[in-house]
């Protein structure tokens, strides 16, 4: 064998290498990765999310991972999770099951009018759509950037990926961002909206709900939407189901395993398949850094939109409701809830807003999705 | 050569008008059409063609964009652009008097502004009826369980 020949065959294997297929703007997407990693270690922003999806940006932004594409024909392995899981939007729909199994929609019957702050609440969502039509996006990718503000992970994820499924990484990473930013972007504008004297508003004690109520409410929820917003019930009533199945108490196995095992799992594939859509061919671009910005409007108009709802409603209501609860029409649930909450006590440290809070904050859950519903029915 | 100017000045004046029939906004128009009426942002066509004929052209017309949407409504077939065009929809009724009218609209802000805030009402109203659905069980469900802990006592 001469030099030659041995060269020519370093060469060749060289080239199977990533070293030598490296691009300099994969490194920028190692620090986006890396960071996202960091937020959920370091900071506890969202770790169920944003540490899988942290790690899917960073892995496949190397050359030649056989991650997100086809070999011989085959797709690959996250490329199947990604196909199966959110190109089919299963995923969406299956964390709807466990949420669903996870919830208490107690005080949210016993005082349905809390249900209006949750669809108050999606002004910003409206509002967005317009901001990003002007930017030059199409209607659907505005419909899919517009929905950051209603702060409900898997509804993003599903009408991202039914609309614009380009823009899935983005969308996904703003929307679950700021949900754990909630506790810093919501008190100033909950501040600057209200006076002192609103914020010591005290609501009565919400009535206890019977169990008969609990098992008939996501029956009547399932049925409503249904029948007003079909286009949104792979969602909604997969999360009634989780619902109907925790609150009938007959089939706890079932139970469990929705807002155990089955949820975790879905966690897994929904994160790393986010994640590995942003390759830097596709990310690195204006238009992420515009969703980014755009969705922190968007939560700040949606928490105004809940406050300003709340305020109407007490020009109308005899018993006033706290405008603190007003910002927990976003979803996060609970952590706009918890916001609330914590709002309220430093006005009154008597003047616990919680339960209170609840309401609104699961009704912002539906009235995402009846939003959603809304932008799905006007593209299909 | 007088004999041979005046076909080339009218074949030169005929293109652009044969341009202009050709699309509104970038929208095809359909050959043959007769305007009725037209202003800056919208065309009324009447055709000879039937309302399944002029389907088919847009069909076969329009086929390559990804955004574009056919519903067919009782009245007419509705054609709807989602993306960047220029047009936001063309209207073609089902109805043949003397010909088949045909509406093509320019994209503008009325439509948007309009849809998104009939939709933003309509979240409220969803909601609304789910109160409404929850206070009509709430009190349905609390009146017999009253009456069965009357009955029980």
């Amino acid at each position: 064998m001469t030099l030659n020949e041995i060269m020519d065959m370093l060469y060749g294997i060289f080239h199977t290498t990533g070293v030598f297929n490296f691009q300099w703007k994969l490194i920028i997407m190692w620090g986006i990765g890396s960071l996202f990693i960091y937020l959920a270690i370091a900071k506890k922003y969202e770790p169920l999310l944003l540490l899988p999806i942290g790690f899917g940006i960073f892995i496949v932004n190397f050359p030649l991972v056989p991650l997100m594409g086809y070999s011989h024909g085959h797709a690959q392995l996250l490329q199947i999770f990604y196909h199966y899981g959110l190109e089919w939007e299963v995923i969406p729909c299956i964390i709807f099951l466990g949420l669903g199994a996870m919830t208490d929609f107690g005080p949210l019957i016993a005082n349905p009018r809390t249900l209006l702050i949750g669809a108050g609440a999606q002004l910003g969502v409206f509002i967005t759509f317009t901001g990003t039509v002007l930017a030059g996006f199409t209607l659907k990718e505005a419909a899919s950037v517009g929905i950051i503000g209603g702060a409900d992970g898997p509804t993003t994820v599903y009408l991202t990926q039914h609309l614009a499924p380009q823009l899935l990484g983005p969308n996904a990473l703003a929307a679950y961002s700021y949900m754990a930013m909630v506790p810093l972007i919501q008190p100033p504008i909950m501040r600057l909206m209200t006076s002192v004297e609103e914020r010591k508003i005290r609501m009565r004690q919400l009535r206890p709900v019977s169990k008969q109520e609990k098992i008939l409410f996501p029956l009547v929820t399932a049925g409503i939407i249904a029948l007003l917003v079909p286009s949104v019930i792979p969602l909604m009533g997969m999360f009634m189901l989780g619902n109907l199945m925790k609150e009938s108490g007959v089939v706890e196995r079932l139970t469990e395993t929705s807002q155990g095992a089955l949820m975790n799992i879905v966690t897994i594939f929904l994160g790393i398949s986010v994640g590995a859509t942003m390759h830097a061919d596709k990310f690195l671009s204006w238009k992420p850094l515009f969703i980014f910005g755009l969705g922190l409007v968007d939560f700040a108009v949606c928490t105004i939109g809940g406050i300003l709802t709340v305020k109407v409603m007490n020009l109308l209501l005899k018993e006033k409701i706290n405008p603190l609860i007003g910002s927990a029409g976003v979803s996060a649930v609970p952590m706009a809830a918890r916001v609330s909450q914590v709002q309220g006590l430093k006005y009154d440290k008597t003047n616990h807003l919680l339960m209170h809070a609840m309401g609104p904050n699961l009704a912002g859950v539906i009235g995402s999705a009846a939003a959603a519903g809304m932008f799905i029915a006007m593209f299909d | 050569m007088k004999k041979l100017l005046l076909p080339i000045f009218i074949f030169f004046l005929t293109i652009p008008a044969s341009l202009y029939a050709e699309d509104f906004l970038g929208a095809p128009l359909i050959p043959g059409g007769k305007t009725v009426e037209r202003t800056k942002s919208r065309l009324e066509m009447k055709s000879p063609l039937s309302h399944d004929e002029i389907v088919a052209f847009y069909r076969q017309a329009l086929k390559k964009y990804e955004d574009i949407k056919f519903r067919d409504w009782k009245d007419a077939t509705y054609i709807e652009d989602d993306g960047r065009l220029s047009w936001h929809s063309i209207t073609i009724s089902k109805q043949y008097r003397d010909g088949t009218n045909l509406v093509i609209v320019k994209d503008n802000w009325t439509w948007i502004i309009g849809t998104l805030v009939l939709r933003f009402i309509g979240v409220f109203v969803v909601l609304l009826f789910l109160m409404l659905g929850m206070y009509i069980s709430g009190t349905i469900i609390s009146r017999s369980v009253k009456k069965l802990e009357a009955k029980k006592s």
